[in-house]
């Protein structure tokens, strides 16, 4: 009976491993697959794994994870274990509200605490900066840095904050559970406090310490909230980058990754319950009644592998101690003795040889980051999470950046490529004496329907708005973009300022919500569901457009005949960013015919340099052998009677940009 | 007294090959008060709690008012038991640890359709409030219902455990090493009221313990084990004065052991001097084990002793001086009020009814020699407290 | 000596304060200002406007939580009542995906729930569609799972399970068996001891699982995100979206984060206080 109870009972914690572990065994299987789908097999390859140590942001972040992850176990672990003893010697009066506020990061939740580190951090630069500035006007001996921002610092920091309290609460037990007269007893056998220290205390808490350490650990490597809200753009930590490749494709290396980390957390703790079993087995096969008193030979061989063991253990802390000196300083040396520029960009938009072939020219190191809507790119330069050289917002943004003095004047004598940029971009109502911007591209936005799931030809908006295509219509996730195009359906400007046509327009949109006509929210994440066929309309951008097409033949765009949106991105430089020259010698890169098409080819957003929009058909001809296919091309660079259909966004005054952005909450809730 | 109520049966308990209890056979009357008397290991322990239901014998049977019980749950047996670290439920205040057995009904025999049945009947608040309220006051614990068990004393929370137990009016009480934990004192108390309950409830209890002395206090019938097997089985007296083997003479009181050759019947030779003694019924020549207790031996001038020796240690004890004398060799205990100096030489006279003759058992020659004797020795003989259980404690010890 | 020891924690209280008390306050500064540094309410009064992402919120976590629990505490039990050699293996392979992020543990479910993903692949393969269609005579090619409120909240049991087992296990297996034998002797039935003994005593172990569990899932954005597509819009979303996402106000955000915390604080209080009630309710 009690047999069967057993198997009974290890059924169902069977049944519970294998509710965890089975998405973790897909994810493994699915990184030995061929093709890039998480689906379908397509046969055995290790070809991810190869292609994963190629890929920089992936390895960077596995690197920064681990690096962070490391660290912070180890300062919390040190901190917190004195820290412990330091409060375990207080009264109980003045311990307890200590431990109550050390209990804080622990209860509260991962976005409260992310969020208030983040405004603290945005606080203290804000205070630093008038301190360093006041600090370098007073004296010239040392020059302070000025702008500090979020990234590798502030997210140590934080992770050492919320490990702190873990560590705590695993020495504090043991610290309770000590004989408080173990430290007189070896002081009064003669030992000073630091050697009692590590004769009495130290041993006596050790698996206090070890299992803190252990949970301080995990917590970092698993944290991704905390991280998100402090780390900044410029760093990522393997969770971030996951979360922003989420938005648009996630590839098979994370797969591999996600492999290799298993693999060695698996031996890691095969390898430790393998000793501890045997350290237990050991301990069993020793008769308990009477102790074998062991001989002179294994007491010897004991000793001997005691002090091995200790020189040992040392020998590896001393050399992961070097390790982590070595690392840091390489980072900081690397970082700091190689010019760098920061650019900020949108997701697939460049063609990534371009990246390296500047390095490769100029010795400068770019650290090529992305966010997925101007909104975004807003919020992560205002709070302070940024700390980029370029960046390349859509027009309306750029003229809200100029209104809020955000954006650096450039010296166009540094980037004479800018005067092959077609007079048509140049002037433009965002910045219309030209002193901030170099155009990066320009494109429409239209309409995108898989022929598969609509059967008839689309040319009007109406179709984002009917039931006909009821849970298979995408809604594009910014309120400018999908408020604009509702806008442009009901035939006013989308850069009224009318508040009840722009109200008009969100009842549009959130009546068809509410017949359930969409069936998610996406930005990048439309290229998963168009290019899968999960979805039989969206709104997206022209270029965009061109490289699902290459995924899904099926795919069809149209600039319906109410008409759209144009828009240019541009390159400016932030203002007081560090690297100015750095960042000029980019901009001029990027505008140079050779890159603009190069870009062209990779991205299919249209150029705004004559010479490249002019020479395209050409290049495409000759890199493919193939004439191109003039509807793409008209597609990519819209003639101009389409684009006289179409308006550019203009920037909003406040008060309709927060009515924009209540409205777009509303309809979340 | 009255009938046999419990009965084990050539019980068996063994895990592999190691044999625990070694083919017990015991008869437990009621209304008495039995000791389970043994050094850890002994076999004490597990015999009550294959009395208590939460070990089945591996073979051997248990009988309970004539019916066999080996497979009745702990919570169908009219037994209940005081737990070694009393077990009480943390969460419960005392008033609801005392009434947790009530609260679960009452088992009762009632006749249902001619045939005896035993079914749970739930007891009504009042019953429960004035038995619970009467148990306490029993136990000398009136006042204290609301009071969390954590902040009672050893002495209470025993009493409380003990209350728990009795409440639920057991035809019998187990009681596993329970005055343990309590100091000196509180032990000698706990011993009277001890057994002023069990004569005022006029209930079985069967005690375990490894204090000789408690067991010698308060016991009906004492049960001596060690290594899984019964030594002896008798009162208090019978156990002292009649020990059955060396291992029983050693671990009641204290005694000198000697070899010795039985000469004849109420005679016996020890040092190759005969000296008179009650015991009859050995073969001649047969060689046995003598019992001499420290108490009964009398100090005398040297040359009238029947045996000389020197004295070489002296310990005041209060009441006596513990005197160790060297007689050839052979170091013997005795307990006299006289004091003699250490190095004088002594005789020593015995009279017949101090002699006590033991057959050989596997025991022989293990006991009885105070060669290194001293008072710490004693003490950590005596201290054979179940280590196991004691590192449970480290759990509940916070503060 | 004592002195010289309480040293230590002198550096940890300025720690405490700059790290943990000073951004708190910072925020909650934050929720009563606007832009321009006025004091002001707005932020509060303005709130019932995200009642139903509250209310949306807490109520998926809620159902996870219950979720959580359901499966947690047996499983908890049944360990506690395995061998040490079983149970050392089963905590670390119950810790062993807490070691991967958590990200990769919900994108692995992205693939699985997907409409042309794992599972609706296996169903299909079965046959399950064709006998439904038969059945029914409609047309299902898929189950819609994700970007669903059940996709949530498989993402936050999924994730989250481990964080109620762990504190859970811990508490039954320190439970001293022989209370358990006491309370047996004292005539309670194998389900009278579970109800009465094992299940209060391992009260403190629920409440932290739960809390473990409830505090993660009500403020996620990553889950919802990732497998409720944006859809299922929740208060950790609704939160980063002021903070990083399109609708810059962090003054708006640190309100909504101080209203949640202040609720999940009264929640847990209230809990601990039935908790302590039941507790009580099983005395009288």
């Amino acid at each position: 009976m009690r047999q069967r109870s057993r198997i009974g009972s290890r059924l169902i914690i069977g049944l519970v491993f294998l509710f965890l572990y089975l998405p973790i065994f897909l994810l493994i299987i699915f990184s030995f697959n061929r093709g890039d789908s998480s689906v379908v097999w397509r046969g055995f390859s290790f070809h991810w794994y190869a292609k994963l140590f190629q890929n920089r942001l992936i390895m960077e972040s596995v690197y920064t994870t681990l690096l962070v992850s490391l660290l912070a176990t180890a300062i919390s672990t040190v901190v917190g274990t004195f820290a412990s003893i330091g409060v375990y010697s207080l009264t109980r009066r003045w311990r307890d509200p200590i431990l109550v506020v050390n209990d804080i990061p622990m209860m509260n939740a991962d976005i409260v605490t992310g969020v208030s580190l983040c405004l603290f951090f945005v606080a203290f630069f804000q205070g630093w900066g008038s301190f360093a500035q006041w600090f370098n006007s007073v004296q010239g001996l040392v020059e302070l840095p000025v702008r500090l921002t979020l990234g590798l610092g502030t997210l140590l920091l934080a992770h050492v904050a919320f490990n702190i309290p873990y560590v705590i609460l695993n020495v504090a037990p043991k610290l309770r559970r000590m004989d408080k007269n173990l430290v007189d007893a070896a002081q009064d056998l003669g030992c000073t406090w630091m050697q009692a220290f590590y004769k009495v205390i130290l041993p006596e808490i050790k698996p206090g310490i070890v299992s803190g350490a252990l949970i301080a650990f995990t917590m970092s490597v698993d944290d991704f909230v905390i991280s998100y809200f402090t780390a900044g753009s410029s760093t990522s930590t393997l969770a971030m980058a996951i979360y922003g490749m989420a938005r648009r494709r996630i590839t098979p290396e994370i797969n591999a990754v996600s492999t290799l980390l298993f693999l060695a957390v698996l031996i890691l703790l095969v390898v430790n319950n393998l000793r501890e079993a045997r350290l237990e087995r050991l301990a069993q096969q020793q008769p308990i009644h009477q102790p074998r008193r062991p001989d002179i030979v294994e007491r010897l061989a004991q000793g001997a592998a005691t002090v091995r063991g200790r020189w040992l253990r040392r020998g590896v802390a001393l050399a992961m101690a070097c390790v982590f000196v070595v690392v840091v300083c390489l980072l900081s040396a690397a970082t700091g003795a190689q010019p760098v520029v920061n650019v900020c960009s949108w997701g697939e938009y460049i063609a990534p040889e371009l990246i390296e072939q500047f390095e490769q020219e100029t010795g400068i190191r770019v650290n090529y980051q992305t966010t997925d809507s101007n909104e975004t790119l807003y919020s992560l330069l205002k709070s302070g999470g940024a700390d980029y050289d370029v960046v390349v917002p859509s027009d309306y943004m750029i003229s809200q950046l100029i209104e809020e003095n955000m954006l650096e004047e450039l010296n166009y004598n540094n980037i004479p490529n800018f005067s092959l940029i077609d007079d048509r971009f140049k002037n433009l109502s965002y910045d219309p004496e030209n002193k901030y911007t170099v155009p990066y591209t320009w494109g429409t936005v239209g309409l995108i329907y898989n022929t598969t799931m609509v059967k008839e030809e689309i040319t009007s908006w109406s179709a984002l708005y009917s039931d006909e295509y009821a849970d298979n219509v995408l809604l594009i996730n910014n309120s400018r973009d999908a408020l604009g195009i509702a806008l442009i359906y009901l035939g006013y400007s989308v850069n009224t300022t009318d508040e009840e046509e722009i109200r008009e327009a969100y009842r549009l949109i959130a009546d068809a919500n509410r017949r359930g006509v969409f069936q998610a929210r996406v930005m990048d994440e439309v290229f998963q569901y168009m290019e899968g066929g999960n979805a039989a309309i969206g709104t997206y951008y022209a270029g965009d457009y061109l490289t699902m097409l290459e995924n899904n033949e099926d795919l069809a765009f149209v600039v319906p005949e109410e008409g759209s949106n144009w828009f240019v991105d541009a390159m400016c430089v932030l203002r007081d960013a560090p690297h100015k020259e750095e960042a000029e010698k980019w901009i001029n890169f990027i505008a140079s015919t050779e890159a603009n098409l190069a870009n062209m080819d990779e991205i299919w957003y249209a150029s705004p340099n004559r010479e490249a929009l002019e020479q395209y058909p050409a290049y495409y001809e000759e890199k493919y052998e193939e004439p191109l296919d003039m509807e793409f091309y008209e597609i990519m660079a819209a003639p101009q009677e389409v684009l006289d259909r179409c308006e550019a966004y203009l920037v909003l005054p406040s008060e309709i940009r927060t009515l924009y952005n209540d409205l777009w909450i509303q309809l979340g809730a | 007294m009255s009938k046999e109520l419990i009965c084990l049966s050539n019980c068996v308990m063994s895990y592999g090959d190691d044999i625990v209890l070694d083919h017990i056979n015991l008869y437990i009357k009621d209304k008495e008060f039995l000791t389970l008397l043994g050094p850890s290991g002994c076999g004490k322990t597990t015999t009550l709690r294959i009395i208590g239901g939460f070990l089945l014998p591996t073979s051997g049977d248990i009988l309970f008012d004539g019916a066999r019980i080996n497979d009745v749950p702990p919570h169908k047996r009219m037994v209940n038991t005081v737990f070694q670290r009393y077990a009480l439920f943390p969460h419960l205040n005392v008033f609801e640890n005392v009434a947790f057995g009530l609260r679960m009904g009452q088992t009762q025999i009632q006749e249902v359709k001619g045939k005896q049945v035993r079914c749970k009947v739930k007891l009504p608040e009042e019953e429960i409030r004035s038995r619970v309220l009467d148990m306490l006051e029993i136990v000398n614990l009136k006042g204290f219902e609301k009071r969390s068990i954590s902040a009672l004393s050893g002495g209470q929370q025993q009493r409380v455990a003990i209350a728990r137990a009795l409440v639920n009016r057991p035809k019998v009480l187990l009681l596993d090493e329970p005055l343990g934990a309590l100091d000196m004192r509180l032990r000698k108390d706990m011993q009277n009221e001890l057994k002023r309950i069990q004569q005022e409830m006029g209930i079985t209890f069967i005690y375990v313990t490894h204090d000789q002395e408690e067991a010698l206090a308060m016991s009906d019938t004492v049960v001596v084990m060690d290594g899984g097997r019964i030594q002896q089985i008798g009162t208090p007296e019978d156990i002292y004065n009649e020990p059955k083997n060396a291992f029983v003479a050693d671990f009641i009181g204290e005694s000198n052991i000697i070899d010795g050759v039985m000469r004849a019947d109420g005679e016996v030779e020890i040092f190759n001097r005969r000296f008179q003694c009650l015991d009859k019924g050995f073969a001649p020549n047969e060689p046995v084990d003598v019992v001499i207790r420290p108490e009964d031996v009398d100090i005398v001038a040297e040359e009238q002793g029947q045996l000389k020796g020197t004295v070489t240690s002296v310990t005041f004890k209060g009441v006596h001086y513990d005197t160790i004398v060297d007689f050839y060799g052979f170091k013997w205990l005795i307990q006299t009020t006289d004091f003699c100096p250490v190095d004088s030489r002594i005789g020593i006279k015995i009279d017949p009814d101090g002699i006590h003759v033991m057959k050989k058992s596997r025991y022989s020659g293990l006991f009885g020699d105070y060669s290194s004797y001293s008072e710490e020795y004693d003490e950590i003989g005596d201290a054979d407290y179940d280590f196991e259980q004691d590192g449970s404690r480290e759990g509940g010890d916070e503060e | 000596m004592k002195n010289r020891r309480s040293l230590f924690a002198i550096p940890y209280v300025i720690w405490l304060a700059l790290l943990v008390v000073v951004p708190i306050v910072i925020m909650t500064v934050y929720s009563f200002t606007t832009a321009d540094g006025v004091a002001t309410l707005e932020h509060f009064v303005g709130m019932n406007a995200y009642a139903g992402v509250f209310l949306r919120s807490f109520q998926l976590a809620l159902i996870a939580t219950l979720i959580s629990l359901l499966i947690g505490y047996p499983v908890s039990y049944l360990m506690a009542r395995e061998g040490p050699g079983f149970q050392r293996v089963a905590m670390a392979l119950i810790m062993l995906p807490m070691w991967m992020n958590f990200l990769l543990r919900t994108y692995s479910w992205m693939s699985i729930l997907e409409n042309n993903g794992l599972l609706n692949q296996l169903l299909a393969a079965v046959g399950v569609f064709d006998l439904i269609n038969a059945l029914t005579g409609s047309d299902i090619q898929y189950f819609q799972m994700i970007r669903t409120p059940g996709a949530v909240v498989l993402g936050m049991v999924y994730n989250y399970l481990p964080f109620m087992i762990l504190p859970i296990y811990s508490v039954l297996v320190k439970l001293d068996n022989s209370l358990l034998e006491a309370a047996q002797d004292l005539g309670a039935s194998t389900v009278d001891t579970f109800r009465r003994v094992i299940l209060p005593l391992s009260l403190p172990g629920v409440l932290s699982g739960v809390t473990m569990v409830f505090v993660p899932s009500v403020s996620t954005f990553a889950i919802s995100r990732l497998l409720g597509g944006g859809t299922q819009m929740m208060l950790g979303d609704l939160i980063e979206n002021q903070f990083l996402g399109g609708a810059y106000n962090p003054h708006l955000g640190a309100a909504i984060a101080m209203v949640m915390m202040v609720i999940v604080v009264v929640c847990m209080a209230v809990m601990k206080h039935f908790g302590e009630g039941e507790e009580q309710a099983v005395m009288l």
